[in-house]
C-alpha cells in the first residue's frame, strides 16, 4: 500500500484516532461559509439518507410521547434518546393506509413503497432506492445495505423481487468498505493497469447482456437491467478507484472489528454487532462512500433472544400476558442501540456542524402494537437535521390519523428528490407532511 | 396446490367453531389418460412416450394443462458451487460470499425465478469471478484448462481454442462466433496490457463468469411446431433443465453432446438421459438440494436456543440433524428404493453421537465418529421424520415448543393444505400458567375457542399438539408443567392415540403423495403452479401410485413429463 500524503488532514487524523470522541478541530473555517453547513465555493455538505428498521412493533402506550412540539417529553421507551431530543422528531398517529393483510409485512411495504406487499416482494421502490437513484451517482457505493440480526433478507428494494440484502458481518462490512479499494483523503492511487481491465471486462459483460436481451420477456429483461445496473455501477466504481477520494476531515481508517462474534449461552451478541456496525457506518458516511444507507436491525417476526428474556422477541410480543414487561425491556434495548448510533454520528464533526447535521434516518418498525399488527398509530422517528430541511426535536402527533405516506414524501422533499406524489391506491399522496419540514 | 387451497380454506371456514371438520374429499382417481410407463430402474428400459410435436393430452375433469411460462432462473448458491467443481473439479474453493438465494413460497428454486442481481451481488460475482479464473490459471493447474500452449503474450488461436470449450460448458451451450471473438478480444487486450498470455486469460474467464448466460440458467424455449402459442425446450436449454433438476448442478460433456446430437427431443432419448442422470451418484446431490428446500433445512444453520434450558444444545446440533435427515433421504430413494412415505413412520435413522444424546439412544462414541445407520427400540415413543431435530427444532421458538408451527408444518409442508395469514387486530396473548391452565394445550384452548383464531387453527394446533411429547430441541418428555403430555387428536377425521398413531395417519393420508408430487412439480419448475396445471400434477401422481411412491421414479416421470419440458403461451415473448 502507498503512504498517504503526510498533509495537515492526515495530522488531524491521527490525534483523532478512528473513535468518536468529539474534538474541536483546529479551524478549518477558511474552507467553510458562515454556517458550516458548506464547504469554501459554496459547495454544501452532501445529505445523506437512511432507514434503521427494527421488527416486531413497539407497546405504543409507552413509546407515543406524552407531550407535543419542541423539547417533548420522553416516553419509557423512548428515554434512551433523550441526549438526542433534540435532534429527533418524532411522528405518531399517522396510519398505512394500504391493506393490511400481511402482519409485519403491509407497515414497512405501505410506509416505504406507498404500495401493498405481494408473493414476499414489495412492488416498487423503497424510499432509500428512490433516494440513491438521485444521489447514489456521486459515491462509490450507490447505496449500503447492512443489518445486525443474522439473515439476508431484507425491506429495501430496487423494484419487484429486487432485492438488496444486507451485510450483517461486521468483518465482512470493513473489508467490503475499508479492505482493498479504499483511500483516504489524499492518500495516492497505486497505478493499476487491471483496473482499465476489469472495465473492459464489464464493458464485454453489458455487450453479452445486450445479445441475451431481445430474446426475453418483459419480465425478464427488467430483471437483466436490473443486473446490467449494477454491471454499470461496478464500472463507475472502478473508474472512481482511479479518482481522488472525497476531501472529507472527519474520514479516517476505522480498526477492523473482531473477525465473529459468536452466540454466548445460545444468544446473539446483538448489542456488540450493533455498536461494530454502527461505528462502520458513521465511518463509511463520514468518507462519503455512500450517501444513503439501509440498517435492518432486526428482521420483521425475528425472534431474537434478547438479554435475559425467557424467549424469542416476536413469541413475547404476542405470548407475554399483561403489559408485557419483557417486551417493553427488549424496546428500550432497541432504543439503546439506535442512541449509540446517532450518538456516533454527531461525534463527527463537519464543518462546525456535525455528521447528524448533515442527514436524515427514518428509524421506524413493522407495526405498530406488535400483539395485533396494528398498522395506524405507526411509530416513526426522523432523526438528523438534513442540512436543515427538517423541522428536528419536535413530536407532531397527527389528531386524524393522516396517511403515513406523506411523511414518506415529506423525506423526499428534504432530500430533494423531485417527486409530486408518492404510493400508489389508498397509499398515495400528494402533500407531503408539512409539520416536519422547514 | 389453489384447487386443495380453496377447499382448505371453505373447510377451515365451515370449521369454525367445531372441534374439528370433516375429512377432505380424497382426490378422484386420475385417469391419466395416456399410459405413462416408463420405468428409471437399472433393468427396465424406459418406454414409448409422445414426441414433443404430438398433442398435449387432455387429463379427465382436470382441462386442459397449460404449461407455465419460460423464465430466466438465477443460478443458486449451490448451483454455482457445483457448476465449478463439477466442471474444474472439487479442489477448486469458492470461499468467497456471492448473492444469497431468495426464498420464495418456500423455495431457493422459485426464488431463482423471480430474483434480479443487486449492486452487491455484481460486486460479489465479480471479486468471486476473478478468484476463480486465478485458481483455474496458476501455473500447475493452466494445462488442463487451456489445453494448448501459447506461443508468446499474444496468441488468439490458443485463446479462442481455450474458450470454446468453456464457454460452452459454462453457458451450457456452443458460443457464437461473435461471443467468442469478444472474449478472445478481452484475453488479447489483457495479454497486451500485463504481457502474459495466461493473465490475459484470466481475464476472459472472468467475464465468462460474469455474463448473464452464466449467472442465469437461460431456458426460454422455441415455438412448438404442433402448438404455435407454446414454446417446448429443446436441445441445450433442456439439457441445462434436466441437469439443474435431478443433479442440482451444470449438465455433463455427454449431455451436451446428446442435446448437439438432437436426442434429447426424441423421446426415447430424453428418457435415456434422464434415467441415466439419475442413476449417476450425482443424483443423490440433486435429491438432497430438494429435500432442503422443501424442508427449508438451510435455516438449521442459525437455530437459536436458550442453553440454560438446553444445555445439550450446541450451533452443532442443527447442522448434524440436517445431515441426519438427507441421509435418510438419500437412502430410501436410491438404497432401499422404497415409498418415501416410509420415511414418516421408519424407526431406521441415521444419528450422531451428539444426535444420539437427544434422542437417548446408544449412537458413536464421539462426535467425530460421524454418523452410524440405528434402528429406534420398537417401544421407542420416536419414529420417522416427524421425530427429528430438524424438524423439531426448527418448528419450536427458542425456550418453548409451538404446536401451532409444528402443526403449520404438518399441514403446508406434508399435506399441502393453505393456512392464511393471521388476521390483524386481532389480541393474540396466551394466557400465562395457571391452576386451570398449566400445559401448553390447556393454554391453547383459547385459539380454538375463538371464532377469529379456530378457522385456521383448528387446522394446524391439533396436529402440533400431537409432537408435544418432544420439546423445543426434540428430546422426549412426558410432562409439561407438571401435566402429563396428552398427545392425542383428530387428522382429518381420523383420530389419533398419539405420537406414532398420527405418523402413521399421515403416512395413510390421501394428500401425502400429491403433495410430495407437489412439492417436486414447483422445485423443477421454479413456480407455485396454477390451476390449469393441476391435471398434470394429478397425472404425475397417479403415476407415483402405480410406482408405489419411490422418488426416484417420481422424479424420471417429472423430468420427462408436459409440466417440464412445454412452457406456456406469452404474449411479450417475441
Amino acid at each position: 500500500m502507498m503512504k498517504p500524503f503526510l498533509s495537515r488532514r492526515t495530522v488531524l487524523r491521527g490525534m483523532l484516532g478512528a473513535g468518536f470522541v468529539s474534538v474541536a478541530l483546529p479551524p478549518l473555517e477558511a474552507m467553510m461559509n458562515a454556517t458550516g453547513t458548506a464547504y469554501a465555493g459554496g459547495t454544501r455538505f452532501p445529505k445523506r439518507f437512511g432507514v434503521w428498521f427494527w421488527g416486531n412493533g413497539v407497546l405504543p402506550e409507552r413509546w407515543v410521547p406524552t407531550t407535543e412540539g419542541a423539547g417533548w417529553t420522553p416516553s419509557p421507551q423512548l428515554m434512551p434518546l433523550m441526549p438526542l431530543r433534540d435532534q429527533v422528531t418524532v411522528v405518531s398517529g399517522t396510519r398505512v393506509m394500504t391493506t393490511n393483510d400481511s402482519p409485519h409485512g403491509s407497515g414497512p411495504a405501505g410506509l416505504l413503497s406507498g404500495d401493498n406487499a405481494r408473493g414476499g416482494s414489495f412492488l416498487r421502490p423503497s424510499l432509500d432506492q428512490l433516494i440513491a437513484q438521485e444521489v447514489g451517482g456521486a459515491t462509490r457505493f450507490r447505496s449500503l445495505e447492512v443489518g445486525v440480526q443474522r439473515s439476508t433478507s431484507s425491506l429495501s428494494y430496487t423494484g419487484p423481487n429486487q432485492v438488496n440484502p444486507p451485510e450483517t458481518s461486521p468483518r465482512a462490512l470493513f473489508n467490503r468498505l475499508f479492505g482493498e479499494g479504499f483511500r483516504l483523503p489524499g492518500e495516492m492511487a497505486t497505478a493499476d493497469p487491471r483496473l482499465a481491465l476489469r472495465r473492459s471486462v464489464l464493458d464485454a459483460v453489458s455487450g453479452q447482456a445486450g445479445r441475451l436481451r431481445g430474446r426475453l420477456g418483459a419480465a425478464d429483461r427488467q430483471r437483466l437491467e436490473q443486473h446490467l445496473d449494477g454491471v454499470r455501477g461496478l464500472e463507475q466504481r472502478i473508474g472512481r478507484l482511479e479518482a481522488d477520494p472525497p476531501n472529507l476531515a472527519a474520514c479516517a481508517r476505522p480498526m477492523a472489528p473482531p473477525e465473529a462474534f459468536p452466540d454466548m449461552e445460545g444468544r446473539p451478541q446483538t448489542r456488540a454487532i450493533s455498536r461494530a456496525v454502527s461505528d462502520l457506518l458513521v465511518m463509511a458516511l463520514a468518507c462519503d462512500q455512500t450517501r444513503v444507507f439501509f440498517n435492518m436491525f432486526s428482521q420483521p417476526v425475528n425472534n431474537t433472544l434478547y438479554g435475559r428474556a425467557t424467549a424469542g422477541h416476536h413469541q413475547l410480543t404476542h405470548d407475554e400476558p399483561g403489559d408485557q414487561p419483557q417486551v417493553h425491556t427488549i424496546l428500550v434495548s432497541i432504543h439503546e442501540e439506535l442512541a449509540y448510533f446517532l450518538s456516533a454520528l454527531r461525534a463527527v464533526r463537519e464543518g462546525d456542524g456535525t455528521l447528524l447535521d448533515h442527514l436524515l434516518v427514518l428509524a421506524t418498525t413493522d407495526c405498530s402494537f406488535g400483539r395485533t399488527h396494528a398498522i395506524d398509530n405507526y411509530p416513526i422517528l426522523l432523526c438528523g437535521g438534513c442540512n436543515g430541511a427538517v423541522r428536528a426535536g419536535v413530536h407532531y402527533r397527527s389528531t386524524s390519523g393522516e396517511n403515513a405516506s406523506r411523511v414518506s414524501l415529506a423525506i423526499l422533499r428534504a432530500m430533494e428528490v423531485r417527486a409530486t406524489d408518492f404510493g400508489v391506491g389508498p397509499g398515495r399522496v400528494t402533500d407531503p407532511l408539512g409539520a416536519v419540514l422547514r | 396446490m389453489k384447487r386443495r387451497i380453496l377447499s382448505g380454506a371453505l373447510l377451515a371456514l365451515a370449521a369454525c367453531g367445531q372441534p374439528s371438520g370433516p375429512p377432505p374429499p380424497p382426490l378422484p382417481p386420475q385417469d391419466a389418460g395416456r399410459d405413462v410407463t416408463a420405468d428409471v430402474s437399472r433393468d427396465t428400459l424406459p418406454a414409448d412416450r409422445p414426441a414433443p410435436d404430438r398433442p398435449l393430452v387432455v387429463a379427465p375433469g382436470g382441462g386442459e394443462f397449460q404449461p407455465p411460462r419460460a423464465t430466466l432462473r438465477r443460478l443458486t448458491q449451490a448451483q454455482y458451487r457445483n457448476c465449478i467443481q463439477d466442471l474444474y473439479g472439487e479442489d477448486i474453493a469458492i470461499s468467497r460470499p456471492m448473492e444469497p438465494d431468495s426464498v420464495v413460497d418456500g423455495f431457493a428454486s422459485i426464488g431463482a425465478a423471480e430474483a434480479s442481481i443487486s449492486p452487491r451481488g455484481v460486486e460479489q460475482y465479480e471479486a468471486l469471478a476473478y478468484d476463480l479464473a486465478e485458481q483455474l490459471l496458476v501455473p500447475a493447474r493452466r494445462a488442463r484448462t487451456v489445453g494448448c500452449t501459447p506461443a508468446g503474450p499474444i496468441d488468439d488461436a490458443c485463446a479462442r481454442a481455450a474458450l470454446a470449450p468453456a464457454g460452452r460448458r459454462l453457458w451450457r451451450r456452443p458460443l457464437s462466433p461473435e461471443e467468442l471473438d469478444a472474449l478472445v478480444a478481452v484475453a488479447r487486450r489483457a495479454a497486451m496490457t500485463l504481457g502474459d498470455f495466461h493473465q490475459g486469460l484470466g481475464f476472459a474467464f472472468a467475464a465468462l463468469l460474469q455474463s448473464p448466460d452464466f449467472l442465469f440458467r437461460v431456458e426460454l424455449g422455441v415455438p412448438d411446431r404442433a402448438r404455435p402459442d407454446r414454446r417446448v425446450f429443446v436441445g441445450h436449454e433442456l439439457a441445462s433443465r434436466l441437469a439443474f433438476f435431478l443433479w442440482n448442478g451444470p449438465p455433463d460433456d455427454a449431455l451436451l453432446d446428446a442435446a448437439v446430437a438432437g436426442a434429447l427431443d426424441t423421446p426415447e432419448g430424453l428418457a435415456s438421459e434422464a434415467r441415466r442422470l439419475l442413476l449417476s451418484p450425482k443424483a443423490r446431490r440433486g435429491l438432497r438440494s430438494f429435500v432442503t428446500e422443501w424442508l427449508e433445512l438451510a435455516r438449521l444453520d442459525d437455530l437459536t436456543k436458550d442453553t440454560q434450558l438446553f444445555p445439550s444444545f450446541s450451533p452443532e446440533l442443527g447442522p448434524a440433524a440436517r445431515e441426519q435427515t438427507l441421509r435418510d433421504f438419500e437412502r430410501m430413494a436410491f438404497d432401499l428404493e422404497d415409498d418415501w412415505r416410509e420415511l414418516l413412520v421408519t424407526r431406521e435413522t441415521h444419528v450422531t453421537h451428539r444426535l444420539a444424546a437427544v434422542y437417548a439412544v446408544p449412537g458413536p462414541a464421539r462426535e467425530t465418529d460421524g454418523f452410524r445407520l440405528i434402528t429406534l427400540p420398537e417401544n421407542s415413543p420416536r419414529r420417522g421424520l416427524l421425530g427429528q431435530v430438524s424438524v423439531l427444532a426448527l418448528r419450536s421458538h427458542p425456550v418453548a415448543t409451538s404446536p401451532t408451527l409444528r402443526g403449520r408444518f404438518i399441514r403446508e409442508g406434508i399435506l399441502c393444505g393453505f393456512i392464511p395469514p393471521p388476521p390483524v387486530d386481532v389480541n393474540t396473548a396466551l394466557p400465562a400458567p395457571s391452576m386451570e391452565r398449566r400445559s401448553l394445550r390447556e393454554r391453547l384452548q383459547l385459539h380454538l375457542s375463538g371464532e377469529a383464531c379456530a378457522g385456521c387453527h383448528i387446522r394446524m394446533d391439533p396436529l402440533g399438539l400431537g409432537l408435544e411429547p418432544f420439546d423445543a430441541i426434540g428430546r422426549f418428555r412426558r410432562m409439561d408443567n407438571g401435566v402429563v403430555i396428552d398427545a392425542s387428536g383428530r387428522l382429518d377425521g381420523m383420530d389419533f392415540r398419539d405420537f406414532q398413531d398420527l405418523t402413521r395417519r399421515l403416512r395413510e393420508h390421501p394428500d401425502a403423495g400429491s403433495c410430495m408430487v407437489t412439492h417436486l412439480y414447483r422445485y423443477a419448475t421454479g413456480h407455485v403452479e396454477g390451476d390449469p396445471e393441476l391435471s398434470e400434477i394429478d397425472r404425475l401422481t397417479a403415476f407415483a401410485e402405480t410406482r408405489g411412491n419411490r422418488l426416484r421414479e417420481i422424479m424420471f416421470a417429472l423430468a420427462t413429463s408436459d409440466g417440464f419440458r412445454r412452457a406456456g403461451p406469452t404474449a411479450e415473448m417475441p
